[in-house]
């Protein structure tokens, strides 16, 4: 089944949400994150995340949401997120980040490529990719400062397991809305 | 690993607590001071004073990252726009981190090998509204800087060092980006607003309180730079702003060699 140019919409809105709270949350960690390299990691992926968000709030309002719209999750995915954003460690800050969370947001990115109609709603669908394509870059960065700083290994191995565990626990995370609170 | 509040700070004179908010955290390889009589200050003619130099920066362009992040985690309201240009100065500072990192360590400098100074962070986060934040890390604190830059890139060249110069020159460029967009957010502000004016006017004379009891009458009348006009017009002062500042400038500049 196809998805109207509203849901498409909806999709967008809630992506902008995530990548807006990500960006917060990285920025949020800086000052108390001991380590100079990390600091200087999540300062750049700032950047990048922003401007994902960015990119999605100006499709949405090609999709005749208002422009840089977001919508808020379903709540139990918000409430992973929130908790996530209170984590202590740099080790698992880093882990849940790029192991955990952006890995997860990847998997519903294409999830909703899967979905749409690849022609009809092709600005989007190169948002997506794009935005896949430098996930990807960030994860592979965050990979390299790992193996530089031997004390960013986290010693819970159990625990990115349980993180993914609740990441993934609400497969559906667009709450649908009246056209008029979209618009 | 150290927490936020184990790493090591100088307790010698204790720093006025409505000036300073909390330092930002830092690892086991650096030692935090609290003034600049209490760090390496080497003579302008001694060989380690620029490699002390780049050290210093490094960490003040950390104090870059960490304030622009605060201030977009506390301002989750502010206009997109403006949201975005600090976004994008984190990940400026975050550059500049790793350029001044990149020339220390390639001249034989080893991290943590001087101690450090947070007073950027420490005033700057403090202040409650981003208005006056802005007003001071970029309006005040950068602008400064886009001075300093201009002279320390005549002095490079003088001595041959290209690639201090092409360094210095790419911090220029970003920095005027960074007072750009923050003069436009204050102009709009005080628009809009006209009583904001009077936060502005709050924010510049608690900070040049509190910089003054970190640095002293010694290290601030030692500033030998002049305004840089045409970068300070380029990141949006006024002619009368620029020519106000050259002035203050050039008075304190004859009033140190006049000692």
């Amino acid at each position: 089944m196809s998805l109207s140019v509203q849901e498409r919409a909806e999709y967008v809105a809630t992506f902008r949400f995530i990548q807006v709270f990500l960006m917060e949350t990285l920025a949020r960690w800086v000052p108390p994150t001991p380590e100079m390299e990390v600091k200087v990691l999540f300062g750049r992926h700032i950047w990048d995340l922003a401007q994902q968000a960015d990119a999605l709030g100006r499709r949405g309002y090609e999709l005749r949401a208002p422009l840089q719209f977001s919508l808020r999750p379903a709540e139990s995915y918000v409430e992973v997120l929130e908790e996530f954003a209170r984590t202590n460690t740099t080790p698992q800050k880093i882990h849940g980040f790029y192991d955990v969370i952006l890995p997860g947001l990847a998997a519903r990115y294409r999830n909703y490529l899967e979905r749409t109609d690849r022609l009809l709603d092709e600005p989007t669908v190169r948002v997506v990719e794009k935005i896949l394509g430098e996930f990807n870059r960030m994860i592979g960065e965050s990979e390299a400062l790992r193996k530089e700083l031997s004390q960013l290994r986290l010693t819970d191995k159990d625990w990115p397991a349980g993180l993914a565990k609740r990441e993934a626990s609400e497969a559906n995370i667009v709450v649908r809305r009246s056209s008029a609170a979209v618009a | 690993m150290p927490k936020d509040d184990e790493h090591s700070v100088s307790t010698a004179g204790n720093l006025d607590p409505a000036l300073f908010g909390p330092a930002p955290a830092r690892d086991e390889r650096f030692t935090e001071k609290r003034r600049w009589i209490e760090c390496a200050n080497f003579p302008n003619d001694h060989p380690l004073r620029i490699i002390e130099f780049f050290h210093r920066q490094m960490n003040e362009e950390l104090n870059g990252v960490e304030n622009a992040a605060q201030s977009l985690a506390d301002f989750p309201d502010t206009d997109w726009k403006v949201r975005m240009s600090i976004a994008r100065q984190c990940a400026d500072e975050a550059r500049h981190v790793e350029m001044f990192r990149r020339i220390f360590e390639s001249r034989g400098g080893k991290l943590g090998e001087y101690p450090i100074l947070n007073f950027q962070y420490r005033i700057i986060a403090n202040l409650g509204d981003l208005l006056s934040r802005l007003v001071v890390q970029n309006r005040s604190f950068e602008a400064g800087g886009i001075d300093a830059v201009s002279f320390a890139i005549d002095e490079a060249r003088k001595r041959g060092d290209q690639e201090l110069v092409d360094l210095f020159e790419m911090q220029q460029a970003d920095e005027i980006t960074h007072v750009r967009f923050a003069n436009e957010f204050i102009s709009e502000t005080i628009r809009k607003d006209p009583r904001a004016a009077l936060r502005v006017a709050k924010a510049l004379t608690l900070a040049s309180t509190a910089f003054l009891e970190v640095m002293g009458r010694e290290a601030i009348e030692k500033v030998a730079y002049l305004t840089d006009e045409k970068g300070r017009l380029e990141a949006g002062f006024g002619l009368a702003e620029v020519k106000a500042a050259t002035t203050q400038a050039i008075k304190r500049r004859a009033s140190y060699e006049s000692h």
